[in-house]
């Protein structure tokens, strides 16, 4: 061991990035590269009576124009979950922003020159734009048909129920009625999240090149392999004739995971022939995916002295106009809602529903941000009206490790007790107040982890420097550092002498995707394994050479040690092959353990969503400070605890800014506030006064050294939080985000709150 | 992305004033290029003709002659911040340009620009507004002076003719017993409101004061049933209380995706009250 997993060892890629020397997909230059634009629909629903290209086409510097015409001879559906997708609009268009045509010219000016010569009839047709225009009797449709299932639906029997639900996901255990009327105090309440934007840094980029035996992408995207596998299925190709290459990506946060522009530019460089690039703009990156907005009915009761005993919810998540995530979010979302306690019965329907507005996808801690700030402020309401101290309430109520969270899943594997009880201490729970400061604390379990498929190879070099091959891509979370630690100490060598390759599917091993928290537990397991696997050919070497068993061997500082002799690691290689050359190669690999390794008998861990908040408000603004944020980074053993804290940090930040001030406002399906000047992503001028990032590490994970996912929980944590700090000043909080007129509608100064609720259909 | 334009770089007033006639609705005044630019980008507007007024000599100069503040166009927001005149002066102005927008705009923007755009939500047309700033317009061998108050006609619209070039804005230093202040507030890269207000004071009296309110309408206008129970009123905290809520009753204000005209409203009267009794304190440490 050469003692660096656990130190927070300098980022890797710290330098390339500070000095710009670090390549984003943007950033690469191809012979013959072409520039590719998107005219885009301005309807949410409309027939496209006639594309006329023909003038576009005729333009100096225009390669190609694609349009739905161009894909007569390909299924040209996507979709992961649902087939729902082509790859261009066809026959109809449904959201404002749906490419329409694309155009591959010679230069930015002239594809964009070339956008506006596109003459687009349209047909307007009526559309549902909000979740209760969608779900009305009789609504129009934005799909006919069956529903296809995708290559990765995990969903089970897909069933259509009527109208434009897309996917419907339903548990209950125990009797609810009788629970319920078992119940002494029953809080119920109708809320609603709104549509909020993942802000990469770096918008959708994609290039494409169309060769005579092989697809080549490069892209922002977090899942390699997946793409690579909707590629290869929508133009008919073998997996391997798909090569899908990941640069750094300029962040993620589910914006990039799963396929979203890369079918649209290999169809384009199909048509031009030439290499093509499309980068989206923020604008357009906005329109490309999104969080759910959703609308939520809950109730939950406890007995008179203080035990919780049921809780029953309705979930309607909007995903626009195709599914995207929307199943698999909708499903976590009801997985998040009964929270962390213990039921006597509880129910949970949660609805993905089809509207004419932009798709929506998978955003950091989706589903557990949607829900744990709801039930959780049932949690401190039902504390109140029994009389006790809410922090008391969940001490009573919330599940210990190893209790069940739900039937045939992975039983608790967190200390949430301990957990909140640090947060509380570190935001001044019991301490005085301050007029018009209140305190909450949030708790909340997110299944995490995805699929637990992950594999590694490591290849130990003449010289004694090792080259991992792992696909996850490097968002900016810091993968490559915590694998460049792992491996530093599995084989033990300078992390200087491992090299961390950028995932490229032709090169590097399959890895399900980077997202869920999923990828030092999953990837970093593999990683772990395939040294191991490396160091055990290196001891069978130094022990055919020695000739002495095993046990008299050990691994250090690059060598195979017997006593104070040792044997290097390029001078086995040269033993071993006879030359000096040769490369030895570890493999290791994840795989589910137990089970099917679906997601009913998941979750890999359940990520701990824990969080406390001191916040101000003004009684004459209704403006919220918040004072004191903190959050728990439940991570089992932090492999570089300074990542961890940055993991945790971001995550708190946008939950602050889901919580106060992020909102996707669309009018009729228009986006009205598509750019940076009018959506306001959460800057370091939105940071709260105290910002406390408490690492907990009790060894409890499935992964390395018994460490598991950490970068989502504090985001599901904060909102919750600061939902219960308001309830703590009397704000009964109904509808995010918290903007100032809301404060001061909750407070009467402008009259009766408006806009709450309104959850039913 | 921006497509292609055509940049002229004049080395007068009257030259610039002729490339502006000559090309008409095709030309715009280029000066720091914050607003203008992210308009052209963003596909909202286009212009083939940019005439560049930074290559006119003089147009950045900042100086007090013992009466008037005299800004010229070019002034950004960080000069007029880190202006020694303006601090000793006017250091409620060099304040309010601290505020404008964020580093890399104040670092470019010009008060000039910043002015004739007439975004609504500009604080520093509201701040000239109730400083009864004086902006100056010129062509081609002639100059006329526009009060700020009429210099404001509608959402990016302003008395400038085409051919017309800000080439400075006026400032009278406030005297013994004057003091101004400008509030505002902000949830947004752009503020939901802003009031300014300057109170003039003499021996327990309010002479008069002038009160703007910007960020709520389409442009930045006087609050005038609350200037005229200032004028004349006590000295008193419930005249400056009432003349603040007369603000939020009396302001046009509109809805819009940051909130309802009602919040506004409510916060201008905030803002207001603020800005009044801000004001009134440094018309006090003026006094003495």
């Amino acid at each position: 061991m050469s003692g660096v997993v656990g130190t927070a060892m300098r980022r890797v890629d710290a330098a390339e990035k500070a000095t710009g020397a670090a390549r984003f997909t943007g950033d690469l230059a191809l012979p013959g590269l072409l520039c590719g634009k998107v005219l885009r629909s301005p309807f949410p629903h409309a027939r496209l009576v006639r594309v006329d290209t023909s003038a576009a086409e005729r333009m100096p510097g225009v390669r190609a124009v694609l349009t739905g015409g161009d894909l007569a001879d390909l299924d040209p559906y996507y979709g992961h979950a649902i087939k729902d997708r082509p790859i261009v609009a066809l026959e109809r268009v449904r959201f404002i922003g749906e490419p329409v045509a694309a155009v591959a010219a010679d230069d930015e000016a002239a594809a964009e020159e070339a956008l506006r010569a596109i003459t687009v009839e349209y047909e307007e047709l009526p559309a549902v734009t909000v979740l209760g225009e969608a779900l009305a009797a009789g609504a129009p449709r934005v799909h006919e048909g069956p529903l296809r299932p995708g290559l990765f639906h995990g969903l089970g029997d897909l069933r259509r129920e009527e109208g434009n639900i897309c996917y419907h996901y339903h548990f209950a255990r125990g009797d609810l009625e009788s629970a319920f009327a078992a119940s002494d105090v029953v809080v119920e309440g109708e809320y609603t999240f709104p549509a909020v934007y993942q802000y990469a840094m770096e918008p959708h980029t994609v290039i494409a090149q169309w060769g005579e035996s092989e697809i080549t992408v490069w892209a922002s995207c977090q899942h390699p392999y997946l793409v690579r596998a909707e590629l290869a299925d929508l133009f008919r190709v073998p997996l391997s004739a798909v090569r899908v290459i990941v640069p750094y990506v300029g962040g993620g946060f589910g914006s990039k995971s799963y396929t979203k522009m890369e079918p649209l530019t290999v169809a384009l460089a199909r048509k031009a022939r030439r290499p093509v690039r499309i980068a989206n703009s923020i604008e357009e990156a906005m329109v490309t995916t999104r969080r759910h907005n959703m609308r939520c009915w809950m109730r939950t009761g406890a007995t008179r002295d203080g035990a919780v005993v049921a809780r029953q919810c309705r979930i309607w998540l909007d995903t626009g106009a195709y599914a995207d995530n929307g199943p698999r979010v909708a499903a976590t979302a009801g997985d998040a809602a009964p929270g962390a306690y213990r039921w006597r019965a509880v129910g949970v329907d949660a609805w993905a529903v089809y509207t004419h507005t932009p798709p929506a996808g998978s955003y950091r801690a989706f589903g557990a941000a949607h829900m744990a700030w709801i039930g959780e402020s049932q949690i401190d309401a039902l504390a109140r009206r029994v009389g006790l101290d809410p922090l008391e309430f969940r001490r009573r109520n919330l599940l210990r490790p190893g209790e069940e969270v739900r039937p045939g899943g992975k039983p608790l594997d967190a200390d949430l007790v301990g957990d909140v009880t640090k947060v509380a201490a570190a935001v001044g729970w019991g301490t005085p107040k301050p007029p018009f400061v209140g305190r909450g604390v949030g708790v909340g379990l997110l299944a995490a982890g995805a699929q637990p498929v992950s594999t590694a190879v490591l290849r130990l070099q003449a010289d004694g420097t090792v080259v991992l091959l792992v696909s996850t891509t490097e968002l900016g979370q810091g993968a490559r550092t915590a694998f460049t630690q792992i491996v530093a100490d599995e084989l033990g060598v300078p992390p200087s002498r491992v090299r961390v390759a950028g995932a490229d599917t032709q090169v590097t091993p399959f890895d399900r995707s980077t997202g869920a928290s999923r990828s030092t537990t999953l990837a970093g397991t593999a990683v772990q394994r395939a040294s191991a696997d490396l160091r055990g050919q290196l001891l069978e070497i130094a022990k055919r050479v020695w000739g002495l068993p095993l046990s008299a061997l050990t691994v250090r500082d690059g060598a195979v040690w017997h006593e104070t002799d040792a044997l290097p690691f390029p001078e086995l290689l040269a033993r071993h092959f006879g030359m000096v050359g040769g490369e030895l190669i570890g493999r290791g690999e994840v795989r589910p353990e137990r089970g099917s390794g679906s997601y009913a008998e998941g979750p890999v861990f359940w990520e701990v969503c824990v969080g406390g908040a001191e916040v101000h408000v003004s009684p004459e603004t209704g403006q919220i400070r918040v004072r004191r944020l903190a959050s728990v980074a439940d991570v089992g053993k932090a492999i570089n605890p300074q990542l961890v804290e940055a993991q945790d940090e971001g995550a708190s930040l946008q939950g602050l800014g889901n919580t106060l001030f992020e909102e996707m406002i669309f009018e009729n399906g228009q986006l009205m506030n598509g750019s940076l000047l009018d959506y306001h992503v959460p800057t370091t001028a939105d940071l709260p006064d105290a910002f406390h990032t408490i690492i907990v590490e009790n060894g409890d994970g499935p992964g390395p050294y018994g460490a598991k996912g950490v970068g989502e929980g504090a985001l599901a944590a904060v909102p919750a939080a600061i939902v219960n700090a308001l309830a703590d000043l009397g704000l009964e909080i109904r509808d995010l985000p918290v903007t100032p007129e809301r404060v001061l509608r909750c407070l009467g100064v402008l009259g009766a709150p408006a806009g709450t609720g309104g959850a039913a259909p | 992305m921006l497509r292609p334009f055509e940049i002229h770089e004049p080395t007068s007033i009257a030259e610039a004033s002729r490339l502006l006639a000559d090309h008409g609705e095709d030309a715009a005044v280029y000066a720091g290029g914050t607003e203008l630019i992210l308009v052209m980008k963003e596909g909202l507007a286009h212009f083939r003709h940019l005439v560049d007024i930074k290559t006119i000599p003089g147009l950045e100069t900042i100086a007090y002659d013992g009466a008037v503040l005299r800004l010229g166009a070019l002034a950004t927001h960080r000069a007029i911040e880190r202006s020694a005149v303006v601090g000793r002066h006017a250091p409620l102005l060099a304040s309010v340009a601290s505020q404008v927008a964020n580093p890399r705009v104040r670092n470019v923007g010009t008060l000039g620009g910043n002015l004739c755009f007439a975004e609504p939500h500009s604080d520093l047309g509201t701040l000239c507004v109730a400083w009864d700033a004086v902006i100056v317009l010129a062509r081609d061998g002639e100059e006329r002076s526009v009060p700020a108050d009429r210099f404001f006609t509608g959402v990016l619209e302003t008395v400038r003719e085409p051919d017309e070039v800000l080439v400075r804005v006026e400032l009278r230093p406030f005297g013994p017993g004057t003091g101004g202040a400008y509030q505002r507030f902000a949830m947004h890269e752009r503020p939901t409101a802003g009031v300014a207000a300057v109170v003039a004071t003499r021996g327990g009296v309010i002479q008069h004061g002038r009160i703007a309110i910007g960020s709520v309408g389409p442009m930045p206008v006087r609050a005038s049933e609350a200037e005229a129970m200032l004028a004349g009123a006590p000295l008193r905290d419930e005249a400056l209380r009432e003349a603040a809520k007369a603000v939020g009753r009396h302001a046009e204000v509109m809805d819009d995706l940051y909130g309802s005209a009602a919040y506004k409203r409510h916060v201008l009267t905030v803002l207001a009250a603020r800005a009044l009794r801000e004001a009134v304190a440094c018309a006090r440490e003026e006094d003495a």
